[in-house]
């Protein structure tokens, strides 16, 4: 069985940070970097954010749009979304769970 | 530097990415941090980019499975829905015509059925082929046994019509217990398509059946139009650019 989140590996934090900065539309790299670190309070260097890129480019979750200068955005495709949704749902389960777990050791 | 710095990754990754990389580098002022996050990067780029294009051939095909099966399943419910409409007889028409519709229909929600399936089968894929698979060949043996019976007389047609639909109902029910429990389509239109296909086994129960199969043929073409407008909004990304 296929995993619900592809295999990213050391990328697979920057790229859920890039894939819900492109939910509320497309962007281009630059505009990515300052949404995830307005999101995050950390930066993100350009080497990360194109090889997290590249990597959901080839899975199919994003694509780019036709470059405006020499600034390309990209966007969430359908599969994208599904995924970005598949991969939230879970980690709210998990952080459901977690406290939880927390109130029953407090308590 | 920068230039330097994007000489580091690979001639094929400098056709694709090169200028817009050039671009953000040319905002930045780059810091030890941001060189030694560019080296990386640059050696991910050179140890990755061997075997590249299968992924992205998976990707495109699945978003294509998706416009594809949300089409269908409208065109097939709509059909299913006029030849249901025509097959009570309110309106005079070619009797031959409501037959078209209702096969045209079902080829189309097999089309649909197969679209959809391989869209959700990344997450269930046992359960959804598995649904995929009696569908189809309870909707082709209720097909066959249906122009069969037309052919020759006796009990067999009409046999292999009957247990054509039980199968293909069953299949109908599982293909709606896979989706909603993938929760990628609308649940909604999972459920309602669940409640159309489970209902017509209660008539077999011995009740009245008219009012019964109105209902189970009406939850029935509403799930898939459901099913087939949420895939269809589902393939359809934003449109707008936010400004940088």
């Amino acid at each position: 069985m296929e995993p619900k989140v592809p295999a990213f590996g050391r990328f697979a934090e920057p790229s859920l940070l890039i894939l819900v900065s492109l939910s509320d539309g497309p962007k281009h790299g630059y505009a990515i970097m300052q949404d995830v670190e307005h999101g995050t309070g950390r930066p993100m260097g350009a080497g990360t954010l194109y090889a997290a890129l590249a990597r959901l480019e080839e899975q199919g979750l994003i694509e780019p749009l036709p470059p405006i200068d020499r600034r390309r955005p990209y966007r969430l495709t359908a599969v994208g979304a599904s995924n970005l949704t598949e991969q939230l749902r879970g980690l709210s389960e998990f952080a459901q769970m977690g406290l939880r777990q927390l109130g029953e050791t407090e308590s | 530097m920068r230039s330097l710095l994007i000489r580091c990754y690979p001639a094929r990754w400098r056709d694709r990415y090169g200028d817009e990389f050039a671009a953000i580098l040319d905002e930045r002022q780059l810091g030890p941090f941001d060189v030694a996050d560019i080296l990386l990067g640059a050696l991910d780029a050179q140890l990755r980019l061997r075997g590249r294009g299968t992924n992205i051939a998976q990707g495109r095909g699945l978003s294509m499975s998706l416009r594809i099966g949300g089409i269908a399943a409208i065109v097939g419910a709509a059909l299913l829905a006029v030849a249901t409409f025509l097959g009570y007889g309110l309106v005079a028409v070619d009797s031959a015509i409501p037959y078209v519709l209702l096969f045209s229909g079902l080829a189309f929600l097999l089309v649909a059925l197969a679209g959809l399936s391989a869209f959700q089968a990344r997450v269930h894929p046992g359960l959804t082929w598995a649904a995929f698979a009696i569908t189809a060949v309870g909707t082709i043996a209720g097909i066959v046994g249906f122009a069969a019976m037309s052919v020759v007389d006796g009990d067999l047609a009409w046999t292999v019509w009957f247990l054509g639909v039980l199968t293909a109902l069953v299949g109908s029910a599982l293909f709606a217990i896979a989706t909603y429990r993938t929760a990628a389509l609308s649940r909604g239109g999972a459920v309602l398509l669940g409640i159309g296909s489970v209902l017509p086994f209660i008539g077999l129960t011995g009740v009245s059946v008219q009012g019964l199969l109105l209902a189970a043929v009406t939850c029935f073409l509403l799930g898939w139009f459901a099913l087939g407008i949420q895939a269809i909004r589902l393939d359809r990304p934003a449109t707008a650019t936010r400004a940088a």
